[in-house]
């Protein structure tokens, strides 16, 4: 009876407190958990990156459609690459003609100038230096490629900016989680603190010293699982309200296939997990830090 | 039975007793009385296994509160109940606040009978209805006889009284002197600290007690014809 009641203490003694704290640590796992789902999903930058930057393998002049096109499937199945479409030499000369529209006259002098192409969007996750030399490995020796246009020193060093930009936003990650283990330390201190003559009470009524802050802290981990669990579910919903309705967001962080696909399952058990144990390390330290003031 | 061998006490640097024995047997009320600032209080929590004596030892059921192992000593608190010379500090606000952790400290009560014993214990006590009063609005005397209340809901073995009869007031002296007697008939253990022994309450150790340091001890006559 006595380990049960000891875990509910808290609750028992100050809800009012324990229920706005508990909306503090929603609305914190919210937070962490929509920001880790979408450093996930995107890679930091590195989705933005992905589609707006473009490998094209220039083809030779003589590959037909045909061809083109089995270039295409080919280049698509390659690990690296997200999606490969084949431009024709004719979409290729309309894309040059909008783009210069006084070079029109090139075309005078006789035949279709431009070859054909393959555009190739690499994948978010494969958005490195050595990816992208993977990918022209493979198609740089075929004999309908002319050459590859991957963008050469502009690419690195568009590489490297993304790569810190992204160690970045997960060094931010990290400073938003201890700033949150803070604020739930506080929060178990102060209420420690309130309920020391409580605690004290029970322990000199034979309540064992070590079970009081082992059943305070059992409880933080549980409602800090159930905390979780219920804003991952709302991150989870946010997400596939918003990528079904803003595209850009799609873009930017990622599709509803890709939100419930399993790769992206597994850091989300993990993340509930994590907050578990950093709700109930937070009552522990918490206690000890009450119990550490002077009296 | 509690059994105190040999204690001693030193406070701010000065020794305040030693060579003290004292026992306790099942079924007794034990009045330890003496002038303030003698270590009434010390002297009990002593006895409660909550400060280790610097001389002695207290050994309860043959296991010592000091030398032996925690789980005695657990075992033996939460057999205890225990009402301060000052009301205990806890957060709550109400007489119910003070039931709920006194619950929580003890055995299992069912839920359908909790409210029935906490309002019979308060009318027994003279303050019926009581539950939702404020702690801070109770008075002394009222304090004291919640925290017994309290104390009593869960049914201690071994009762530990600081200062009670006093601040309880004198019109209930012979109110809890019965209840103690009635208690003591069950095999509970009650000690009380006092300044004085209660002028109606009959001693079979006689008027003047037993002198032990600077305090004297009294024994309650417990059944009705004055024996034990």
């Amino acid at each position: 009876m006595i380990g049960r009641s000891l875990i509910w203490i808290d609750w028992k003694r100050m809800r009012g407190a324990l229920l706005r704290e508990s909306a503090v640590r929603f609305f914190l796992f919210l937070l962490l958990g929509a920001i880790f789902e979408a450093m996930l999903l995107s890679g930091g930058i590195n989705r933005y990156m992905s589609d707006r930057w473009r490998v094209t393998a220039v083809l030779r002049l003589s590959v037909t459609a045909v061809e083109g096109e089995g270039m295409a499937r080919k280049a698509a199945g390659l690990p690296e690459v997200h999606s490969a479409e084949y431009r024709s030499p004719e979409t290729s000369w309309k894309e040059f003609v909008d783009a210069y529209p006084v070079m029109e006259a090139l075309r005078a002098a006789g035949g279709n100038p431009l070859p054909g192409y393959v555009e190739i969007r690499m994948r978010p996750d494969r958005f490195t230096e050595g990816d992208f030399r993977s990918v022209e490995t493979v198609l740089k020796p075929l004999p309908e490629v002319e050459k590859i246009l991957s963008g050469g020193e502009t690419l690195s060093r568009l590489l490297r900016v993304s790569r810190w930009m992204n160690i970045m936003f997960w060094a931010g990650y990290c400073i938003l989680c201890a700033v949150s283990f803070s604020v739930f330390f506080l929060q178990e201190k102060a209420r420690a603190t309130l309920l020391s003559g409580d605690f004290e009470y029970l322990r000199e009524r034979g309540v064992p010293a070590r079970a009081i802050p082992l059943s305070r802290a059992a409880a933080a981990a549980f409602a800090g699982g159930l905390l979780s669990l219920a804003a991952m579910g709302a991150t989870v919903s946010i997400f596939i309200a918003l990528s079904g309705r803003l595209p850009a967001f799609s873009r930017v962080i990622g599709s509803y296939a890709e939100i419930l696909s399993f790769p992206f399952l597994i850091p989300w058990a993990l993340f509930i997990p994590a907050s578990t144990i950093l709700s109930g390390g937070a009552s522990l330290l918490g206690w000890r830090a009450a119990q550490s003031r002077p009296r | 039975m509690i059994e105190a061998f040999h204690v001693g006490a030193v406070s701010r640097g000065r020794k305040l007793w030693d060579g003290i024995d004292l026992a306790f047997d099942e079924g007794e009320v034990c009045v330890l009385t003496g002038p303030a600032g003698t270590g009434k209080t010390l002297l009990l929590s002593i006895l409660r296994g909550e400060r280790r004596p610097d001389e002695g030892d207290v050994v309860v059921g043959g296991n010592s509160l000091y030398r032996g192992d925690s789980p005695a000593v657990d075992s033996f608190r939460s057999s205890s109940g225990i009402v301060p010379d000052a009301f205990p500090s806890i957060s709550g606000c109400s007489v119910r606040d003070l039931f709920l952790l006194s619950r929580t400290a003890g055995e299992s009560i069912p839920a359908g009978e909790r409210d029935e014993r906490q309002e019979k214990l308060l009318s027994m006590m003279g303050i019926g209805g009581s539950q939702d009063w404020k702690l801070s609005s109770l008075s002394v005397t009222e304090r004291a006889r919640v925290a017994l209340a309290a104390e009593l809901f869960r049914g201690p073995k071994y009762l530990f009284l600081d200062m009670l009869i006093a601040n309880a007031g004198g019109e209930w002296t012979d109110m809890l002197g019965g209840l103690f007697r009635a208690l003591a008939r069950e095999g509970k253990t009650i000690l009380l600290a006092e300044r004085t022994f209660p002028e109606r309450w009959k001693a079979r150790s006689g008027e003047e007690g037993i002198a032990m340091g600077p305090f004297r001890l009294f024994r309650l006559a417990v059944s009705v014809d004055g024996t034990r």
